[in-house]
């Protein structure tokens, strides 16, 4: 790695700055590390998921979608311990939307873990009262031609509710 | 194999890499505090709801809480800082490498993973490779070359791949279907909610995209005045995306800047220079 050498030809020749060359190991090194890294990416492409991070596939924008299918949009309802109801928001948990959407398996199975999003609220809110229900609600937006034709139909999907 | 290794080092100026170096190291911190400041919430959300990907179950990479995120946030934004100006290249690259591996499974490891700055991460590891390296220095060197060269790789592969996942995920249906209307419709701006109106426009703009993505690897085989037409043809590309559904892909930018002469762009020897002009004018007489 530490082989490098000036070498004068290069700058003899013509008035070109000189050239600092890489040894043998230090120019062998870099290119089976390269080699290795283009490997990973090509078969994280290939066979691999979002979980193979940074060697995923760059999947985004990478689904089709059909101009007739609805579009799905998730929400959080949280209602706080004075009754409130109220729409949850990225800001308010530090959890993303996506984050719900992505781990939305998980919650249906274990709707206890909807909890967490509340433990993030009062730590992010510490004043405000404590959130006492989470409901993650997916409405799903019909569309004719790619256009929302203003009808949509709205589901709870999970619950969980303080004891 | 003695030309395809020299390709992979094909010198360039030291000067450049410290131009590289100085612009990726502040991005890094500008991508703390103002580009993805969102990651910074996760020290609110319990570990319950930490899903580590692959890398944190390989590597022993304890649950982000409150302190490590914290801690994680400040130490980096403060190393990144330093590295900026160039002194201690090995440690202090090698230091934000780390830590901002760590800040990217903070940030992924919650249900979403973004895609936007692979090529980033590589500049990130190859930097400190580089050792030593003044703004300026004519001095060309193979180990500033591969550097340069590995991250351009990467910003390729990032197009070329693409295309693939494309291919894997949405099938053909990606090219012939209402990817493009969808996403103009979902946050289209003022210059693209037309282009839904007009038949069969955004289906040939899906095919150009491919036919783009696909073609990036030119960069490497043209030369001269095309090699530049090509690396603006890729800027331009991010200018349409930018203005037509406003999602940028700011890591991968920067990461794109391995391609320009930027030892070229001294804008502390130009503001030195405007001020020492200032300076040495005589006042004006009364």
């Amino acid at each position: 790695m530490h082989a490098e050498t000036v070498t004068p030809t290069d700058s003899a020749a013509r008035a070109d700055p000189p050239v600092l060359r890489l040894g043998r190991t230090g120019r062998w090194v870099r290119i089976a590390v390269t080699v290795l890294g283009a490997a990973l990416l090509l078969a994280g492409t290939l066979v691999g998921q979002d979980d193979d991070f940074p060697f995923g596939p760059f999947r985004m924008y990478a689904t089709a979608d059909r101009l007739d299918e609805p579009v799905t949009d998730t929400r959080l309802s949280a209602v706080d311990a004075s009754g409130r109801r109220f729409a949850l928001t990225d800001d308010a948990t530090g959890f993303r939307r996506a984050e719900v959407e992505g781990q939305l398996p998980r919650f249906e199975k274990h709707p206890e873990l909807l909890s967490g999003l509340a433990t993030a609220y009062a730590r992010r809110q510490p004043g405000r009262p404590r959130l006492v229900r989470i409901d993650v609600v997916v409405r799903l937006i019909e569309l004719r031609d790619g256009r929302p034709t203003g009808k949509y139909t709205q589901r709870t999907v999970v619950s969980w509710s303080a004891r | 194999m003695n030309r395809v290794a020299r390709w992979f080092t094909a010198p360039v100026p030291l000067g450049r890499v410290a131009a590289f170096r100085t612009l990726v190291y502040l991005f890094v911190a500008a991508d703390l505090v103002v580009f993805t400041p969102w990651v910074r919430m996760h020290a609110d959300v319990p570990g319950s709801l930490y899903q580590p990907l692959l890398i944190g179950r390989l590597l022993p990479l304890p649950t982000p809480g409150y302190v490590l995120v914290t801690v994680t946030f400040w130490l980096l934004l403060a190393l990144s800082l330093a590295a900026a100006t160039g002194r201690a290249p090995r440690l202090l690259g090698w230091l934000v490498f780390a830590l901002y591996l760590q800040w990217m499974v903070v940030a992924m490891s919650y249900g979403k993973v973004d895609h936007d700055r692979f090529d980033l991460l590589v500049a990130l590891a190859v930097l400190p490779t580089v050792g030593a390296a003044r703004h300026g220095d004519p001095t060309r060197s193979e180990r500033a070359g591969w550097a340069l060269r590995a991250t351009q790789l990467a910003v390729v592969a990032t197009y070329f791949l693409s295309t693939w996942a494309k291919l894997r995920f949405g099938g053909l249906d990606w090219l012939t279907g209402a990817t493009m209307t969808r996403a103009v419709l979902r946050r289209g701006t003022v210059f693209a909610e037309w282009s839904t109106h007009v038949p069969h426009l955004l289906v040939v703009v899906q095919f150009l995209i491919v036919a783009f993505e696909l073609s990036t690897p030119l960069v490497f085989v043209l030369r001269g005045r095309w090699h530049w037409l090509w690396v603006a043809l890729m800027y331009a590309f991010h200018v349409m995306v930018y203005a037509a559904v406003t999602i940028s892909f700011i890591p991968h930018l920067v990461a794109m800047t391995s391609f320009l002469p930027l030892e070229k762009v001294r804008p502390v020897v130009r503001l030195r220079r405007l001020l020492r002009r200032r300076a040495d004018r005589p006042l004006p007489a009364d």
